[in-house]
């Protein structure tokens, strides 16, 4: 029971830092509009801008009225999670130094890694990795060669 | 229009040209990234060589192939192919993670089949008196259809209408991001230069869709999708079934994509998202949208091929291009020497009705061929290993979304983005509302400063917004779509109270 009305209490702050950070984008976005230097230009994001405030504001009062059952988190390894989006950061950061097909391999390797969930065999190892590299490259050539796409 | 063009049409050469066109803008099509446009684009230049009809049997079959191939990964990966099979994704991968997944891509399947062919029939026999619904519709026309697309946040909030609106408003904001059309002013980059083009919208989408996807998948060991039995056939006598069952939603969503397929600059994303919405306002009491309904894809599906054939209508009677490959098709048409417009189909009938022809055939050939690589994209969908699944459709989103426009940029946004749309998703903020804002909003504000222009010139702001039938019409049916779901519910509710008090 306690762990239940902690757990929504943490959804709950979830819902109101999101609805805060809307907040902030809408009072950027109003900022922003004051610099534009032609009207035409400012009333559309500002109309959106106010559209976004009022909602924001609203669920935040909506949450501390009658409080949303959202999901939260869920079950699920948080380093995986790290590791997928990481390592497909990494691999486009460094995509102009390192060229295409090793940033591929990069992304490639920590989607496997995070993704794996079963024990390690030497079948497994050779398979899913020589599939990998089959996979980087068959696309790499599609995409350089056939549909002409200047890759790094 | 007489036999001999539909002879032609059917030569060897024009039924292998629309076998391959149909064959590659499928397969194109499935890859998140490569748009309709991108496939049409691509095969252009082996039209070059071709008489003017094959040409366009070719690049008309590769279109229609691409739309409905976009319908592979919104099914399976929840990651919309092309920007058409958005709202393909709202039923269709429910259906799929339950197990329905081989039945949504054979009902896909039978939906474009027939949208395509409902469009193709109103360009073959209404195009000339069709074309004239392209110049009814003004600038104010347009906002008030994206209005119109965004009264779908509230059936898309998931029973939080008010997050679905801030996504929606959120969505709209950054549809301005980058320099503006109308005014040029450099809106809301904060000095970045990377942020001067603005969010890319296919990279946007397969940021918001796929990227949320992935990151739950790696997370735990669940199967990516769940499987009933084992993998044979389609479920094709199902789906059929199923499709003809829903046979008004099936007609009225082709008509409604063939409409906006006529309307410059609207295309795919447009008609199946308003389609949806027409499914969805007069669906019955027990259809679940949203949760794995087949009328959703039906909707969907049946309209955005549908905008195929009219987008030719304007293409072809106006020379003005009713959607983004139109455009690349016009291109290759001038090219060849075509002249398109009102006298095309006097001096030129020959061409137009062989192609119209063949865009037909392509069509119903996309029915055996769309089962049989539906089957094959669904069993390599469940049978490939989570583990190599993940990295793999990871890595395509990666080079679909660098393909776009070449920018690593676009790329590090796209993950980024995937990555917010997955933190705020847990916690009642869909990403659907902020694609809806991202793809409505160029449309939306183009109309609004355009109206608000135009009307303040004129001293008639207020009959410019509210003064024009064809307006009129589509606030209406806004209107309508809004409340109607309430209408219904308190309908049912008045219903059910004298027996329920007679229960107790």
């Amino acid at each position: 029971m306690n762990e239940q009305l902690h757990t929504k209490n943490k959804k709950d702050i979830g819902s109101l830092i999101v609805a805060s950070f809307f907040i902030f984008v809408a009072v950027m976005t109003f900022y922003d509009t004051t610099q534009y230097s032609d009207l035409d230009s400012k009333v559309f994001p500002r109309a959106c801008a106010i559209v976004l405030l009022i909602f924001s504001v609203l669920t935040i009062v909506w949450e501390f009225t009658k409080p949303s059952s959202s999901e939260g988190f869920g079950n699920g390894y948080w380093w995986r999670r790290i590791v997928l989006v990481v390592t497909m950061l990494i691999a486009c950061v460094a995509m102009p130094y390192i060229t295409f097909l090793p940033a591929g391999m990069i992304a490639f390797a920590g989607g496997l890694i995070a993704a794996m969930h079963d024990r390690w065999s030497r079948r497994t190892l050779l398979l899913y990795w020589g599939s990998g590299l089959v996979i980087i490259i068959a696309f790499y050539a599609i995409f350089h060669y056939v549909l002409h796409v200047p890759l790094p | 229009m007489d036999a001999s063009n539909f002879l032609n049409a059917l030569t060897p050469f024009n039924m292998m040209l629309a076998l391959f066109g149909v064959v590659a803008g499928t397969v194109i099509g499935s890859i998140p990234g490569l748009t309709a446009t991108m496939a049409v684009a691509v095969l252009v230049p082996i039209t070059f060589s071709m008489e003017p009809a094959s040409a366009l049997i070719l690049l008309g079959a590769i279109y229609t192939g691409a739309i409905y191939g976009g319908a592979y990964a919104a099914i399976l990966l929840n990651t919309p192919g092309t920007p058409s099979a958005i709202a393909t994704t709202f039923d269709g991968y429910p259906m799929a993670k339950r197990g329905d997944g081989d039945l949504a891509v054979a009902i896909a399947c039978f939906a474009s089949v027939a949208g395509g062919l409902v469009g193709a029939l109103g360009l073959l026999f209404l195009a000339p008196p069709l074309s004239k619904v392209a110049l009814a519709f003004g600038p104010v026309e347009y906002f008030w259809l994206s209005i119109f697309g965004l009264s779908l946040i509230a059936s898309l909030s998931q029973g939080n209408l008010l997050k679905g609106l801030v996504g929606g408003a959120f969505g709209l904001i950054l549809s301005t991001v980058g320099i503006a059309e109308i005014s040029a002013d450099v809106r809301l980059t904060f000095g970045s230069q990377t942020m001067i083009a603005g969010f890319e919208v296919v990279g946007a989408l397969i940021g918001l869709y796929c990227i949320p996807v992935l990151i739950n998948l790696a997370a735990v060991p669940d199967r990516h999708l769940k499987v009933e039995s084992e993998v044979g056939s389609l479920r094709i006598l199902e789906a059929a079934k199923v499709t003809l069952k829903s046979k008004f939603n099936l007609i009225r969503s082709s008509v409604i994509g063939t409409v906006v397929g006529i309307l410059p600059g609207a295309g795919g994303s447009v008609a199946g998202l308003v389609a949806y919405s027409e499914a969805k306002r007069t669906a019955r009491p027990e259809q679940r949208f949203g949760e794995g309904e087949p009328d959703g894809i039906i909707a969907t599906e049946a309209s955005n091929n549908a905008t195929v054939g009219g987008g030719f209508i304007p293409t072809l009677v106006l020379g003005i291009p009713g959607t983004p490959p139109d455009a690349v098709i016009l291109g290759a048409l001038l090219i060849q020497g075509v002249r398109t417009g009102p006298t095309l189909f006097e001096g030129g009938g020959s061409i137009v009705y062989t192609f119209i022809y063949g865009l037909i055939i392509a069509t119903v050939l996309m029915l055996p061929t769309g089962l049989l690589i539906g089957r094959y994209a669904y069993k390599t969908i469940i049978t490939i290993p989570k583990a190599v699944l993940v990295p793999t459709v990871g890595f395509m989103t990666i080079i679909g979304t660098f393909a776009i426009r070449n920018s690593i940029s676009d790329v590090i946004i796209m993950i980024c983005l995937g990555v917010f749309g997955w933190l705020i998703s847990r916690f009642g903020f869909a990403a659907s509302p902020i694609v809806l804002g991202l793809i409505l909003g160029p449309i939306a504000e183009q109309g609004f400063v355009q109206s608000w222009i135009i009307g303040s010139a004129t001293d008639n702001l207020w009959g410019m917004f509210f003064g024009r039938p064809i307006s009129l019409v589509i606030v209406a049916f806004t209107i309508l779509s809004l409340t109607y779901p309430l209408i219904v519910k308190r309908r049912m509710q008045n219903k059910k109270s004298p027996t329920d008090l007679k229960a107790e």
